[in-house]
């Protein structure tokens, strides 16, 4: 029962996708936050990626409370050992609105790595395989565990995301350098 | 009743454990201690009914061989990495890598290293790497898992296999990067070993020179072509000039070149040129030809020769494991290869089926 229950949570990643208008995979969640304006949660969601993602590629509209970006993160494999197979680069998109925020990730790409001469994982250039089409480039259980890698991480990115916007100072404040006068005693 | 509450409170212990792990799921890696490697087996018959082609590995005939047990471990922790890579095997020993240290007493002794380096991220731009390293040159490797086809052209084995050294790198952007570095003495020897000098009780003592420079410059114009232009010169290894090139131009095809020059010191001067086209027609399956024109230029008196080498080779994999069917015929009009007679003659022929494992 115990192992059954287990297994269920590990094998549930994937499911956390869903396809978008465009047949893409995506994980979208909209959170709810009533006391937090707009500008609040936009400026959170700046320091969210600053602090926590600092390698995500960002750019930012102002205009929209919109952030959008690119990054990648490395999917595993194991066979006796744990074995590096690739990186899945994809797209992300923080919103903001009043009392509310949303974000999501897509198009999820998969690019093998190799081991080059001198024995360092490089990609292999000029291979890359969306997601919703891997079934033709990879096996079922490479599909089946690079999505779950996959719900996983985006699930850890908002999960994080929301532990930044709950942050009531997430942005530094400079405190004054504390003096003591010998004068006035 | 009591037994069954205990039990139902350890089934959702656990379920909560197993969600909270996966909770704190960690988006970056560890940089945990990596092996990987690769093991590879081979028959081959020429049809000569003895070997015949003189390149690399491969070189048993009419016999199930095996080629070697490539072993290597690799660790990243913030800027610091190493690798190193052992072999054994006739591809990971005396085939690939020299024996012991160019002193009498270790001339029997394999040391096994194929890579042993270690190296440094001074920014996120600009790396330094030291120790002996496989070779920038070429496009061919010893690795089975790095090249596409079993057998290697001309150009691999005339080249060099290693380079010990210190070098730096600078990657401008993802599409331009320089290398620039120093290098032992000779090619494929894990010290230098040119100079020698004699004490004074008499016994000669070994050593070397750090005279060769090196230098790769990485160009990746579009998505998928990568160019490497490569240069190596050193009194005692001679210069050698090496472009070595492939792009993805879909996501069936791919052509890879290479193109080389050496001329000086060190081993016979040689030119050549090599291309290598290669059709994916299935998930499991690549078909793949490799032209070759190679020279060894004239040297004292004896005179210039050329070969030339057509080799088509399948790629059909299963997970990590890979099969290799091939087949290669060579010419050269000056006579080099022999008959099943042992007569002279101008062409030779072989059939391969090699299984390579990696990890």
């Amino acid at each position: 029962m115990t192992f059954f229950l287990v297994a269920k949570a590990a094998m549930a990643q994937k499911e956390l996708l869903s396809f978008d208008e465009n047949n893409k995979y995506i994980y979208y969640q909209v959170v709810d936050q009533p006391n937090l304006i707009a500008d609040t949660l936009y400026s959170r969601a700046v320091y969210f990626l600053k602090a926590a993602y600092p390698k995500l590629k960002v750019s930012q509209n102002k205009t929209n409370e919109s952030i959008t970006g690119t990054g990648q993160f490395v999917v595993t494999s194991t066979l006796l050992l744990k074995h590096e197979d690739g990186e899945i680069n994809f797209n992300y998109t923080i919103e903001s609105k009043e009392h509310k925020y949303r974000y999501w990730l897509t198009s999820f790409i998969f690019t093998p790595y190799k081991t080059d001469r001198y024995g360092k994982s490089v990609l292999v250039d000029g291979i890359e395989i969306p997601l919703e089409s891997g079934v033709a480039k990879l096996t079922k259980k490479q599909i089946d565990s690079y999505l779950d890698q996959t719900g996983a991480y985006s699930k850890q990115f908002g999960a994080t995301l929301k532990h930044y916007m709950l942050k009531t100072s997430s942005l530094k404040k400079e405190t004054p350098l504390k003096k003591i006068s010998t004068k006035d005693w | 009743m009591k037994k069954k509450l205990l039990l139902l409170f350890i089934a959702v212990s656990a379920f909560s454990f197993a969600l909270k792990a996966q909770d704190t799921v960690k988006t970056t890696s560890d940089a945990p201690l990596v092996v990987y490697g690769s093991v590879d087996t081979y028959y081959k018959y020429d049809f000569s009914r003895h070997a015949n082609i003189g390149t690399y590995f491969a070189s048993d005939n009419n016999s199930v061989s095996i080629g070697m047990i490539d072993l290597g471990l690799k660790k990243k922790v913030g800027k610091a990495s190493f690798v190193g890579e052992l072999a054994f095997g006739p591809r990971g020993q005396y085939q690939s890598v020299p024996n012991g240290d160019g002193a009498a007493a270790n001339a029997n002794n394999s040391f096994n290293i194929q890579n042993l380096y270690v190296s440094f991220d001074v920014t996120d731009k600009f790396n330094l790497t030291a120790g002996y390293m496989a070779t920038f040159v070429g496009y061919e490797v010893i690795s089975p898992v790095g090249n596409f086809n079993y057998s290697t052209s001309y150009l691999f084995g005339a080249g060099p296999f290693q380079n010990a050294g210190f070098k730096a790198t600078y990657a401008f952007s993802d599409k331009v990067s320089l290398m620039a570095g120093i290098f032992n003495d000779q090619w494929n020897n894990y010290s230098a070993v040119t100079q020698s000098y004699t004490d004074g009780s008499g016994a000669i003592h070994q050593n070397g020179e750090v005279s060769t420079f090196g230098a790769q410059l990485m160009v990746a114009p579009v998505k998928g072509w990568t160019a490497y232009l490569n240069f190596m010169s050193g009194k005692y290894s001679g210069t050698i000039e090496d472009l070595t090139t492939s792009y993805q131009i879909t996501d069936a095809f791919k052509l890879g070149l290479n193109a080389a020059n050496k001329t000086g010191a060190g081993v016979a001067d040689y030119s050549g040129v090599a291309l290598y086209p290669q059709l994916a027609v299935s998930k499991a399956v690549t078909l793949g030809v490799r032209a070759e024109s190679f020279k060894l230029k004239a040297f004292d008196t004896t005179p210039s020769t050329t070969y030339s080498a057509f080799t088509l080779t399948a790629n059909i994999k299963s997970g990590p494991l890979t099969f290799i069917p091939e087949i290669r015929f060579d010419h050269n009009k000056d006579m080099p290869f022999t008959d099943s007679s042992f007569a002279p003659t101008k062409t030779a022929s072989q059939f391969v089926l090699a299984a390579v494992y990696g990890f």
